[in-house]
C-alpha cells in the first residue's frame, strides 16, 4: 500500500475554518437581509421613485379649431399643412456636407444649421429643421437632388392660416408661442376669445425616457403623424400610455365677411395716412356683430408665417409706436368723444323723465349763457343761431342751445344713469377681450378724480354745472366707442330693447326688455329720419347717408379734439393741421327692411360727420342690402358663386 | 467499490503529474453549484446585452462573448483537475513571479483607458495582469505558508507573508485601481489565520491597517475617490456621479420587488438608469428582473458554494491543498459580497466584479481557476492515508 505522508496540520485547525465558515455565512446572511428590506419591505415606494425618473410626457399638440364666417363655405380661420425641411444627421452620413450641398438649393441659414447639429450631436436621430414652412419650387429641387441629399425630408405639420388677410385681422387676432412652453395659444382677438375651445385638448404620450439625457423629442414623418418607432436619440420608444389629442371646436361667426371687407374697403379709401377710422355694424334686433372693421388694420398671417419680410412686419407691429396702433381694433377699443350723437340719448332720457315733450321749444340764438362769465356757442353761431326749435328738429338740426337746456335740466346724474341705461360709458359685453368701457362722467367720477389728480384743490373735486353742459352735446370728459353708439342706434330701430353684441353664433342674442315708451321712440326715429331726409328745408345734417327707397336714421357727430383757440386762426378748416381736426361719428339704422342694421362710423379728424362719415354710413347701408339680397339668391338658385 | 479497485484508483492517482481518471472524481456539489451560477449569469447578461437603440443592431452580445470565456474556463478547470495541485503549488513562485512582471509591464505599456492601466495586449488577447494576479498570490502563498510551517507563528516569517502579498497590491494600486488592490488583502488574512498564524499577529495587522487609513486617504486616494467615500458616508455631501449610482442602483433592485419583472422586462436597466449594468452592477439587472426570490436565491448560492468549498479545504489531510481551498474562497467570496453589497448600497461605490456574472474575461478566467483549485484539491485528497 502506498501511503503518501501527510503534513502535520496545526492545533486549532477545525476551529478556525470553523470560524471563516461562520463569517461567510454572517456576511451573505446580511446581504439577503439588505435585500429583503429593499425589495421586499420598501419595494414598492421603489417602484414609484422608478417610475417618477423613467417617466416623460411627451404634448401631442391638437388641431386648432376652425373658424368660419356667416355665409356658407366661409373659411376666415383654418389650418394648412406646412412643409419644414429637416436633416436627421444620423442618416445623412456627412451631415455638414449634405447641409453645404443643401444651402446650394435653398436659401437657408447654414451657420445656424450646423450649430443646430454639433449641438445635438448626442441626439443623432433628431430632425433638425433646416427650413420651416418651405415652398413648393423648393420642394420640388430638394427632391430632384434627393439623390445626393441622404437624411433630408419634409415633414408636415399644421400652420395657422388667415386665408382673407388684413380683412377682420383686428376681429379674429392671431396665435403665438406660450411663453413657457411649445403650444400656440390666442394672442388676440377671438383667437385669443375663445382660445380654450379653439384649441382642443392636447394629446399625452408617456415614454419611458432612457438615464441622465435631454428628455427625447418626438419625430414625425411626412404626413404629420407622431413616429413612435423611434426617438430623437434613435432608442425605441418605450410607450407606457397614449392620449389622443382631440381637435379644437370650431367657431362660427355672425360676422358677414364681405361687408367687413367692404367697410374696411371704405375706410382705407376714404382715410388720409394720419387719420384712423372704425365701422361697426350690428344686427339691430338681435345684437349679432355683422361688421366691426377699423382702420389701420394688420394682417395676422404676419404672425403665424415664417419670412424675413415677415419677421421684419412682426418687429414693428410689436415694436413700433406708430404701427403699434394698427393692433388696436378702433371699433370697441378707443373711445371718442361722442358729439352730437350724445343727443339722442339726451332726447330719450328728457322724454322719458318728463323734462320735455316733443312740443317743448327752446331758442337758439346761436350762443348760451349759463352765467355772464361763462357763454357756449351753438355751431351755427355765424349763421345766427337756429331760431326756436322743438326736439324733432334739434335732433335734425342739432342744435347745441337746445341740448345744453335739456342737459341742464336733467342733470348730471340722470344723464349718467340713462347713458349706463343705454350702453354707453359701459362695456358693451361683445365677446372680444380687452373691450374698452369708455367713460360718461358722474359726480363719483369726479370726485375721485379730482381726489387723485388734485388732492389739494378741494374745488376740483366737486361737479359744476359748466361740465354738465359739455357733457349734454358730448364733449368734455365723455369718451364712448364706436361699437356702443351702434348698440344706442340698435336701441333705437329695434323698438327701444338694449342688444349685447356678439360674434360667436353658439352664444347666441341676449336683448333686453324694451327700456323706453313707443312714444319716445317715435320723436327719436323721427328726428333722426328728420336728420336724413331730403325733402324738408333746410336740409339735417345727415342728408348724404340717405339711400333713394329706404327709411335710414341717422345722427352726425363732431368730436372736438382740442380745443377751438387751437385752430380757431386758420382761414379755412382745409388749412387745420389733420391732427387737430375734429373726429367725424355718424350713426344709422334702418327701420323698414329685413334684418334691420345699426351702422355706426368714426372718422378720426374728419372734420365733420356730415360731410365724411355719414357717406361711409351711406355706402354701408347699400351694400350691406343689396349684397345681402344677391347673398340669399344665390343660396335658393346655386348660381352665381 | 473492492478494495482492488480502490487500491488500482490510488494507484492511478498517484501514477504521474497528470491523470485524466480524476475527472471522475470531482465533487459534484461544487461543480453544480458554479453551474447554476454561471447559467444564471449568462440568462442575466443575455438581458443586459439586450441593447436599448431601435437603430443599430450593433448591441454587444455580452452573453455570447462570456460563454466563449465560461468553455475556456471549462478547460482550464479540467486542466488544474487533472494536474496534481502539489505541483502546481510548487511552481507557484515562478507565476507569483509572472504576474508580479506582468503587473510591472501593464504600468509600463498598458493601455490607458479613462487615466488607468489596466490592459495589456499580447498578440490581440486583452488581458488584465491584476485579475491573474488573484489566483497566482493564492498559489504563492499556499506554497509559502505550507513551506514554512509552524515557523509562520514567527514575527518574521509573518512579515514575509505579508510582503508576498503586499507587492502585487502595491503595483496596482499604482494602476491606480483601488478596488482590486483592495480585494486582495483578504486573501493572505484569512490564509493566515487558517495556516495558524499567532493571533496577536493578526490583531497587530488590523490596528495597523486601520492606523494606516489617513495615510492612505491623504497619499493614496485620488479626489473622485474621496469624494465617492464621502458621499456614501454622508448623504447631504456634494452629490457626485457615485451617489447618482447607488441611488439609481438601490431604486432598480427595490423596484424589483418580491417576484421581479421578468426576465428581459427590467425597465430600470434596459434604459441605462444603472450604469454598468453589464460589468459592476450586473447584479441589479438581476434583483430587478428576478425579484428578491431570484437575488436570495444567487446569495444562497454563492454561500452554499462558498461553505462548501470551505468544507472540501478542511478535508484535505494536506495543509498546502487546505491553504489553496480557503484562498480561492476567500477570493470569490471577498468579490460576491462586495460587489453584492455596493449594488445594494451597503457599501460606497468601488468597481468590483461579481463571480460568473459580471462581464469581463480576465476576471471570469480567474475565477474559474479559484474553482478548478478547489475541486483539484478535493480529487487528492484520497492519496493520504487518514
Amino acid at each position: 500500500m502506498l501511503t503518501i505522508p501527510q503534513k502535520k496540520r496545526y492545533e486549532g485547525f477545525d476551529r478556525r475554518m470553523y470560524f471563516l465558515g461562520v463569517g461567510v455565512l454572517g456576511a451573505f446572511s446580511l446581504l439577503v437581509g439588505q435585500l429583503w428590506r429593499l425589495q421586499v419591505v420598501q419595494g414598492d415606494e421603489y417602484a414609484l421613485q422608478a417610475k417618477k425618473y423613467r417617466l416623460h410626457v411627451c404634448p401631442l399638440t391638437s388641431p386648432r379649431g376652425i373658424i368660419y364666417g356667416n355665409d356658407p363655405g366661409v373659411v376666415l380661420a383654418d389650418n394648412r399643412p406646412a412643409y419644414d425641411l429637416v436633416v436627421v444627421p444620423h442618416d445623412c452620413g456627412d451631415a455638414e456636407g449634405v447641409c453645404r450641398q443643401l444651402a446650394e438649393l435653398v436659401q437657408l441659414d447654414l451657420e445656424g444649421v450646423l450649430a443646430a447639429i454639433q449641438k445635438n450631436r448626442r441626439q443623432p436621430f433628431k430632425q433638425i429643421v433646416v427650413k420651416r414652412d418651405v415652398s413648393k419650387s423648393e420642394m420640388a429641387r430638394v427632391e430632384e437632388f434627393s439623390y445626393i441629399l441622404p437624411g433630408v425630408s419634409a415633414v408636415v405639420r399644421p400652420q395657422r392660416r388667415y386665408p382673407y388677410n388684413k380683412t377682420a385681422g383686428q376681429v379674429l387676432g392671431y396665435v403665438g408661442r406660450e411663453e413657457y412652453g411649445l403650444n400656440l395659444i390666442g394672442r388676440a382677438g377671438l383667437e385669443k376669445t375663445y382660445d380654450a375651445q379653439l384649441r382642443g385638448t392636447d394629446g399625452q404620450l408617456c415614454v419611458n425616457v432612457y438615464a441622465s439625457e435631454m428628455w427625447p423629442e418626438l419625430r414625425t414623418d411626412a404626413y404629420g403623424r407622431f413616429d413612435l418607432s423611434m426617438d430623437s436619440y434613435g432608442h425605441r420608444l418605450d410607450v407606457e400610455s397614449r392620449i389622443e389629442p382631440v381637435q379644437g371646436e370650431s367657431l362660427f361667426l355672425t360676422l358677414d365677411i364681405g361687408l367687413q371687407a367692404e367697410c374696411e374697403r371704405l375706410l382705407t379709401e376714404q382715410l388720409s395716412e394720419e387719420q384712423g377710422g372704425a365701422i361697426a355694424v350690428l344686427d339691430a334686433d338681435t345684437g349679432a356683430v355683422l361688421a366691426l372693421a377699423s382702420a389701420p388694420g394688420y394682417d395676422p398671417n404676419v404672425f403665424v408665417t415664417r419670412g424675413e419680410d415677415m419677421n421684419l412686419m412682426r418687429k414693428q407691429l410689436l415694436e413700433d409706436p406708430n404701427k403699434r396702433l394698427q393692433m388696436i381694433n378702433r371699433a370697441y377699443q378707443v373711445p371718442y368723444p361722442p358729439g352730437s350723437v350724445f343727443k339722442i340719448l339726451l332726447a330719450i332720457a328728457a322724454l322719458e323723465e318728463g323734462v320735455i315733450t316733443e312740443s317743448s321749444a327752446y331758442s337758439c340764438g346761436g350762443w348760451f349763457t349759463l352765467n355772464p362769465r361763462a357763454k357756449w356757442r351753438c355751431w351755427t353761431w355765424k349763421r345766427g343761431g337756429h331760431g326756436t326749435v322743438q326736439l324733432v328738429d334739434a335732433l335734425a338740426y342739432s342744435c347745441d342751445v337746445f341740448f345744453y337746456h335739456v342737459g341742464l335740466s336733467l342733470g348730471v346724474d340722470r344723464i349718467h344713469e340713462w347713458s349706463t341705461r343705454l350702453g354707453l360709458g359701459v362695456v358693451t359685453g361683445v365677446d372680444l377681450h380687452d373691450e374698452k368701457p369708455g367713460l360718461i362722467p358722474s359726480r363719483e367720477w369726479k370726485e375721485q378724480w379730482g381726489r387723485k389728480n388734485h388732492p389739494d384743490k378741494p374745488w376740483e373735486w366737486r361737479w359744476y354745472d359748466g361740465e354738465t353742459v359739455n357733457m349734454s352735446i358730448g364733449q368734455g370728459r365723455t369718451g364712448v366707442t364706436p361699437l356702443q353708439n351702434a348698440v344706442l342706434m340698435a336701441a333705437v330701430v329695434n323698438g327701444g330693447r338694449r342688444v349685447r353684441p356678439y360674434l360667436n353664433k353658439a352664444i347666441g342674442p341676449a336683448v333686453s326688455k324694451p327700456l323706453m315708451s313707443e312714444r319716445t321712440l317715435r320723436i327719436v326715429q323721427e328726428g333722426m329720419r328728420k336728420c336724413v331726409e331730403k325733402d324738408t328745408y333746410p336740409t339735417g345734417t345727415g342728408i348724404r347717408a340717405r339711400v333713394p327707397g329706404m327709411v335710414v336714421l341717422g345722427k352726425t357727430g363732431t368730436a372736438q379734439r382740442v380745443a377751438r383757440r387751437h385752430y380757431d386762426h386758420y382761414k379755412s378748416e382745409e388749412d387745420i393741421p389733420v391732427k387737430l381736426r375734429d373726429h367725424a361719428l355718424f350713426i344709422a339704422g334702418v327701420l323698414d327692411r329685413e334684418p334691420k342694421i345699426a351702422v355706426s362710423v368714426v372718422v378720426e379728424h374728419g372734420l365733420h360727420g356730415s360731410n365724411t362719415a355719414a357717406p361711409l354710413a351711406k355706402d354701408v347701408i347699400e351694400y350691406f342690402y343689396t349684397h345681402r339680397a344677391e347673398m340669399v339668391k344665390i343660396a335658393k338658385t346655386g348660381e352665381g358663386l | 467499490m473492492t478494495r482492488g479497485e480502490q487500491t488500482l484508483d490510488l494507484l492511478d492517482a498517484h501514477i504521474g503529474v497528470f491523470n485524466i481518471r480524476n475527472l471522475r472524481r470531482v465533487d459534484w456539489g461544487v461543480v453544480s453549484l458554479v453551474l447554476a451560477l454561471v447559467v444564471l449569469g449568462l440568462l442575466t447578461l443575455n438581458s443586459a446585452s439586450r441593447g436599448g437603440s431601435a437603430a443599430s443592431d450593433d448591441a454587444v452580445r455580452y452573453d455570447v462573448r462570456q460563454a466563449m470565456a465560461f468553455l475556456m474556463g471549462v478547460g482550464i478547470v479540467m486542466c488544474l483537475v487533472c494536474v496534481d495541485y502539489r505541483f502546481l503549488v510548487s511552481l507557484a513562485p515562478i507565476a507569483y513571479a509572472a504576474s508580479v512582471l506582468l503587473l510591472v509591464l501593464v504600468l509600463l505599456f498598458g493601455a490607458e483607458v479613462n487615466n488607468c492601466k489596466r490592459w495589456l495586449d499580447i498578440g490581440g488577447l486583452r488581458l488584465q495582469p491584476s485579475e491573474l494576479a488573484k489566483p497566482a498570490l493564492v498559489y504563492m502563498l499556499a506554497w509559502y505558508m505550507s513551506t514554512v510551517g509552524e515557523r509562520l507563528k514567527r514575527a518574521p516569517w509573518f512579515l514575509l507573508a505579508l510582503v508576498i502579498a503586499g507587492t502585487p497590491m502595491l503595483l496596482i494600486q499604482q494602476q491606480p485601481s483601488l478596488g482590486t488592490a483592495v480585494s486582495l488583502a483578504p486573501v493572505p488574512i484569512a490564509m493566515l489565520f487558517a495556516a495558524g498564524c499567532k493571533k496577536r499577529h493578526l490583531a497587530a495587522l488590523l490596528v495597523l491597517g486601520v492606523a494606516a487609513a489617513p495615510v492612505v486617504w491623504h497619499t493614496q486616494l485620488s479626489e473622485y475617490q474621496k469624494d465617492r467615500l464621502r458621499g456614501f458616508a454622508d448623504r447631504n455631501a456634494k452629490p457626485v456621479a457615485s451617489a447618482w449610482q447607488t441611488t439609481q442602483a438601490k431604486i432598480t433592485v427595490g423596484s424589483g420587488g418580491m417576484t421581479g419583472k421578468g426576465f428581459r422586462k427590467g425597465i430600470q436597466t434596459q434604459l441605462s438608469y444603472v450604469p454598468e449594468h453589464h460589468t459592476d452592477f450586473v447584479f441589479a439587472v438581476l434583483a430587478e428582473e428576478g425579484g428578491f426570490v431570484a437575488s436570495a436565491c444567487v446569495v444562497g448560492l454563492f454561500a452554499m458554494l462558498f461553505l462548501r468549498g470551505l468544507a472540501l479545504g478542511a478535508a484535505c489531510p494536506d495543509m498546502s491543498g487546505t491553504l489553496l481551498a480557503v484562498g480561492c474562497v476567500t477570493v470569490l467570496a471577498f468579490h460576491a459580497f462586495v460587489n453584492v453589497a455596493i449594488t445594494i448600497g451597503m457599501l460606497p461605490v468601488t468597481g468590483l466584479p461579481l463571480p460568473f456574472f459580471s462581464y469581463g474575461r480576465s476576471f471570469y478566467l480567474a475565477a474559474m481557476v479559484c474553482v478548478g483549485a478547489i475541486l483539484s484539491v478535493h480529487v487528492r485528497k484520497g492519496l493520504f492515508d487518514e
